[in-house]
């Protein structure tokens, strides 16, 4: 049941829809097959800088890349959803996301005179190395121990909660996940 | 014009006000309802939506609920909007006030866990000294117990335990996993009792399905959404109430409504922060407040979510016999039930939600990347997972009051709450923490993570106290009937009149003692004292 209606929501696209056949009643009420402003266009980055951004999308690879076909951060486009996140985030979250990252990549200069974009995998998974401690339920106090722990759930959780994903799955024929009765605004 | 020929007011319409009306309507009483939020239509306001599709991704739009961590982005639009209703918490001792303003309250989204209490409660001062006993006994509120539970089709296992009360349930005789068979095994070797959930049947159980269409039914009961109650009005001569002052939440336009009786039951501490608003000559602290207490002894019960995270080595890689996953059970307080000095460094105890079935979540296993995503489709399925809640001991310090400055959208004085953990409750969580791993090991399971970290105050949604019954009026807000001490046609039935609270789901104790309350009133009318 469930895996039916979110095909039917993937299917909702005026380009698949008939043709019309006769012209509708004036008295009929329709519904009109719409998709969401993420599926029409591109998203405009407005939080990190260019080189935070770039950091952001090499570790969103690394933390969850693509696996036997299935789609990583990169397909799921999750930096780009975690730019448009962190703006509207509170200022402990955003300081949190700017100084983990301007640290990575300051630490990958130092260490390999080369931005952390630029890294090898090898290189720049050396320094994920914080995200090996076992866990706690405080956070951690060292920055970067504690802005890797952040961003590894939020990674994962921008990735799995996307369309790409949801296609995926649709078209592994793996059970639709994602989807839940809706609240309206009760007034 | 309106015409008044209610005999009632109610206030409220979740578990309290819902069955005050159930019982009041059906016996002749015409009630008139006020609920502060509007009403809810499940299917105009609801549809099935991809998580994709949502503006924020699941994520919830940050910053929206600062103290709501049970809303998801699915859900938002039924919680309070918190910038609208604000409230204050001392900066070092936050407390998570989480409401529902809707018809139906937060029975639209309670968990239906649904325990009776017993007379460790009832009469806990004369178990261990400390707090206060009920002014009731469990025999004097089995009898409305056992009308609550057939009419919420309770389900679960009778065991025939003094601190767990047995009642009129749905028997729950579904065979265990094997995974529960280890577990339960492994307690029972640590002498750790165990049982089947106990809860409401249904995907829903709520006021607006299970009690207000029989009250509205009747034809006795007028149900008004968007009633906002700012004032309880007194009668200067008798001290009585005479009057609710309300605001249309949408217009903002006030109204008065007389009231002959009334019922309050807008869920703990709103039901409080309206008895401290209504101040007068009379009542120059608060109405109802000759004691001084209301307001005081908020408590509630400690949560430790997740405080075991285990997997059964035996899943890993959906390996294993069909039957070797799934099922919950609950562990009821088992700790200090002798008499005397506890043999804790605590008072009291805990109890333990516990389930089989899950998937650990990924921040719980050091590693990223490829290793990550291996792992978790090893372990998909393989959890077993344990939730703490404790009793938090009632303290006079521990309150509601009025903010001086602090107001709402409509104009109303809002509350400051002060609620923090003590050692007794730190101690209770930490042996918790400890027995639970000894229950994991014990049972063959892999710890993958524990801690003892409360929720902060107010996270379980369980908060009680502040407008406490007592036999003693110079030390309790409410008798044994929650009728208000001197001013007998005020009643007041939600989780504020509860003197202590264990570790049991409130709810169908607030339900028992409104069938209860709401009888007394209809014998008091008979009468003609009311």
């Amino acid at each position: 049941m469930k895996r039916r209606q979110l095909l039917q929501t993937l299917a909702a696209t005026p380009a698949l829809l008939p043709a019309q056949q006769t012209n509708p009643s004036p008295d009929e009420n329709v519904v009109l097959a719409v998709v969401s402003p993420e599926s029409a266009g591109l998203a405009v980055r407005r939080f990190f800088t260019p080189e935070q951004f770039a950091t952001l999308q090499t570790l969103a690879d690394l933390i969850a890349p693509s696996i036997d076909g299935r789609p990583g951060a990169k397909d799921a486009e999750a930096a780009v959803f975690l730019d448009f996140l962190l703006a509207k985030s509170p200022r402990d979250r955003q300081v949190l996301y700017q100084r983990g990252l301007d640290t990575l990549n300051r630490t990958a200069r130092t260490r390999h005179q080369k931005a952390f974009a630029e890294l090898a995998p090898t290189e720049a998974n050396a320094l994920l190395v914080p995200l090996k401690v076992k866990w706690t339920y405080a956070a951690p106090t060292e920055p970067v121990a504690a802005f890797l722990r952040a961003a590894k759930v939020d990674i994962i959780r921008a990735t799995t909660n996307s369309r790409a994903v949801a296609e995926a799955n649709i078209a592994g024929r793996r059970r639709a996940t994602g989807l839940n009765p809706y609240w309206q605004v009760i007034e | 014009m309106p015409t008044f020929n209610h005999d009632v007011v109610i206030i409220g319409s979740g578990a309290s006000g819902g069955m005050a009306a159930y019982i009041l309507a059906q016996a002749g009483v015409k009630c008139l309802m006020l609920e502060a939020g509007p009403m809810i239509d499940f299917n105009r306001h609801r549809s099935m939506k991809a998580v994709y599709d949502l503006p924020f991704r699941g994520f919830g739009e940050p910053g929206r609920f600062p103290h709501i961590t049970q809303a998801s982005e699915f859900d938002a639009n039924l919680w309070i909007d918190e910038k609208k209703n604000p409230y204050s918490h001392p900066e070092s001792d936050p407390y998570y006030w989480v409401r529902i303003r809707l018809l139906g309250g937060k029975t639209l989204r309670w968990g239906r866990a649904a325990w009776r209490l017993s007379d460790y409660e009832f009469k806990g001062k004369d178990h261990d000294g400390w707090g206060e006993n009920w002014p009731l006994t469990l025999a004097d509120l089995a009898p409305f117990y056992d009308r609550v539970e057939p009419l919420f089709r309770v389900s679960g296992r009778n065991e025939g335990w003094p601190q767990l009360p047995d009642g009129k349930l749905l028997a729950d005789d579904s065979t265990e996993s094997l995974s529960m068979d280890r577990f339960l095994a492994s307690a029972k070797k640590l002498g750790v009792p165990t049982t089947k959930p106990r809860r409401a049947t249904g995907t829903l159980a709520s006021s607006v399905n299970l009690l207000l269409p029989a009250a509205q039914a009747t034809g006795n009961l007028t149900i008004v959404p968007n009633a906002i109650v700012r004032e309880i009005g007194v009668d200067p001569k008798t001290g009585l109430v005479n009057a609710v002052h309300y605001i249309d939440r949408r217009s903002k336009r006030e109204y008065t409504v007389p009231a002959k009786t009334l019922l309050l039951g807008a869920s703990t501490l709103e039901s409080t922060r309206l008895l401290l608003n209504s101040r007068s000559r009379q009542y120059p602290t608060g109405l109802a407040n000759s004691s001084g207490v209301l307001g005081h002894y908020l408590f509630d019960q400690f949560y430790v979510k997740n405080t075991v995270t285990a997997i059964v080595p035996e899943a890993r890689g959906g390996k294993g016999p069909r039957n070797l996953m799934g099922g919950a059970g609950y562990v009821p307080r088992f700790t200090n039930l002798k008499p005397g000095k506890p043999k804790k460094n605590y008072l009291r105890g805990w109890a333990w939600d516990f389930g089989s079935g899950g998937t650990p979540a990924p921040e719980l296993f050091p590693q990223w990347g490829d290793e990550l995503a291996r792992t978790m489709a090893d372990v998909q399925g393989a959890g077993f997972s344990m939730t703490t809640m404790g009793e938090s001991l009632p303290r006079f310090e521990h309150k509601l009051t009025i903010h001086p400055t602090l107001r709402d959208e409509w104009g109303i004085p809002a509350p400051h709450i002060e609620q923090r953990y003590t050692d007794n409750e730190h101690n209770m969580a930490k042996d918790a923490m400890e027995t639970g791993v000894a229950l994991c090991e014990g049972a063959g399971f892999e710890v993958l993570a524990a801690h003892s970290q409360m929720v902060p105050p107010g996270e379980s949604i369980h908060e009680l106290g502040t407008c406490r019954m007592g036999a003693d009026a110079t030390k309790s807000v409410l008798n044994s009937f929650n009728q208000a001490h001197g001013v007998k046609n005020l009643f007041v039935l939600d989780g504020s009149a509860f003197p202590s609270g264990g570790v049991q789901n409130p709810t169908l104790t607030i339900l028992a003692l409104t069938v209860r309350a709401s009888e007394y009133l209809l014998a008091q009318k008979k009468q003609g004292k009311l």
